[in-house]
């Protein structure tokens, strides 16, 4: 009986442990994370307007009133430039790395004349940038993502009733996530 | 004879069996730690982020969603209503009162797994700051039910637990930790079945 209590025990030291690593370990894993699924849509820099059912990657427009495109960039070889504008009453904008951690994020409000226009950089290309300011640079947001060369981007549009509709959805259409080239 | 295997076979069972369950209901149970819970109304501000615990890391990477960043929003649900009660689709509610500030926000229904309900393109399935019909004091009232209902009709079609989400649009609330005093909409059980 003794032992019998023993290899509960043992067992649950176990446990114990097997939770932890199973906890740590599950995002190398799972297959379903939103970097893969971004991935999975097979559209490398340009947004991607997601429908409002899930499709094969299970993405979808959760919110009612949200308009998502999502984008996966790399900046491996030169940084990536965001951009949209239109007349839209709220668009936001967050950019992740490959873990899905938040390197940045923004909204209409906390850009430069609304319009979105950011430049995400490796440190080296950031200080390649900053000493051969261009004019057509001159209204981006620079943002350095030290880590991680790969991640994706979500855009994201209000519209708060079927009149907004078509705005968002071309404010989607026309927005840009392409490689910088200079 | 047999006693040692058996003795390793009971040790191994409970170590894998109790491991993995306990991993996946946990997993199951909560987004992670460091919740802001305003009444029934819970909201992970650092989900998203390189500060999210262990917990939170795994339960993003196995839901896979597109998390809302600091600037764009803070995505409250409620699965129970202000007297701890699971919202029942067998049930209405009343939601009452106002929001935090925000720029905008939306209310939706959803299911346990996060997807919005959608009763139907007739019925009306979700609320924003724009639509929704307001008292002179600027509160509104939302009632929630499987019936028609006059004024602001959240209409649920689907039988057992729902949530509600609320999401708050480019929102100070993200980054206050609970040290202003926020107050959210409360979510009140008016009746249940036919009656």
């Amino acid at each position: 009986m003794r032992s019998v209590l023993f290899a509960i025990l043992i067992g649950l030291v176990g446990a114990a442990l097997l939770h932890i690593v199973i906890i740590l370990a599950l995002p190398q894993f799972t297959g379903k994370d939103a970097n893969t699924r971004v991935l999975g849509l097979y559209e490398m820099d340009s947004f991607f307007a997601l429908a409002n059912e899930p499709g094969p990657t299970g993405l979808a427009n959760d919110d009612p009133f949200l308009r998502v495109a999502v984008c996966g960039f790399s900046i491996d070889v030169a940084p990536v430039r965001f951009q949209a504008s239109g007349n839209v009453p709220f668009w936001s904008l967050s950019v992740f790395d490959a873990n899905s951690n938040e390197v940045f994020s923004m909204n209409d409000q906390t850009s430069v004349n609304g319009n979105l226009d950011l430049v995400v950089a490796t440190p080296i290309q950031l200080v390649e940038l900053r000493k051969t300011p261009t004019e057509k640079l001159a209204q981006s947001i620079m943002v350095e993502m030290p880590e991680q060369q790969e991640g994706y981007a979500v855009l994201r549009v209000l519209s708060p009733a079927s009149s907004y509709e078509e705005a968002a959805r071309s404010f989607l259409a026309e927005s840009g996530c392409e490689p910088l080239r200079r | 004879m047999f006693r040692i295997p058996l003795l390793v076979a009971l040790a191994l069972s409970v170590a894998f069996g109790v491991g993995i369950a306990s991993a996946v209901s946990a997993l199951k149970a909560t987004v992670g730690f460091g919740a802001i819970a305003l009444g029934p109304w819970v909201a992970f501000p650092d989900a998203q982020t390189a500060n999210a615990d262990p917990y939170a890391r795994a339960h993003r990477a196995r839901a896979g969603k597109l998390l809302y960043g600091g600037a764009e929003g803070l995505q409250f649900t409620a699965a129970v209503d202000d007297a701890g009660a699971k919202l029942s689709a067998a049930c209405s509610y009343d939601i009452t009162g106002l929001t935090p500030p925000a720029r905008f926000w939306t209310l939706y229904a959803a299911n346990e797994n996060d997807v919005a309900l959608r009763p139907g393109p007739e019925l009306p399935s979700a609320f924003n700051a724009l639509m929704v019909l307001r008292q002179a004091d600027s509160s509104f009232v939302i009632h929630v039910s499987a019936e028609a209902q006059p004024d602001n009709w959240l209409a649920i079609r689907q039988a057992g637990a729902f949530k509600l989400v609320l999401t708050l649009l480019d929102t100070p609330t993200a980054g206050s930790s609970g040290v202003v005093d926020l107050t959210m909409p409360k979510i009140v059980k008016t009746g249940c079945g036919d009656a």
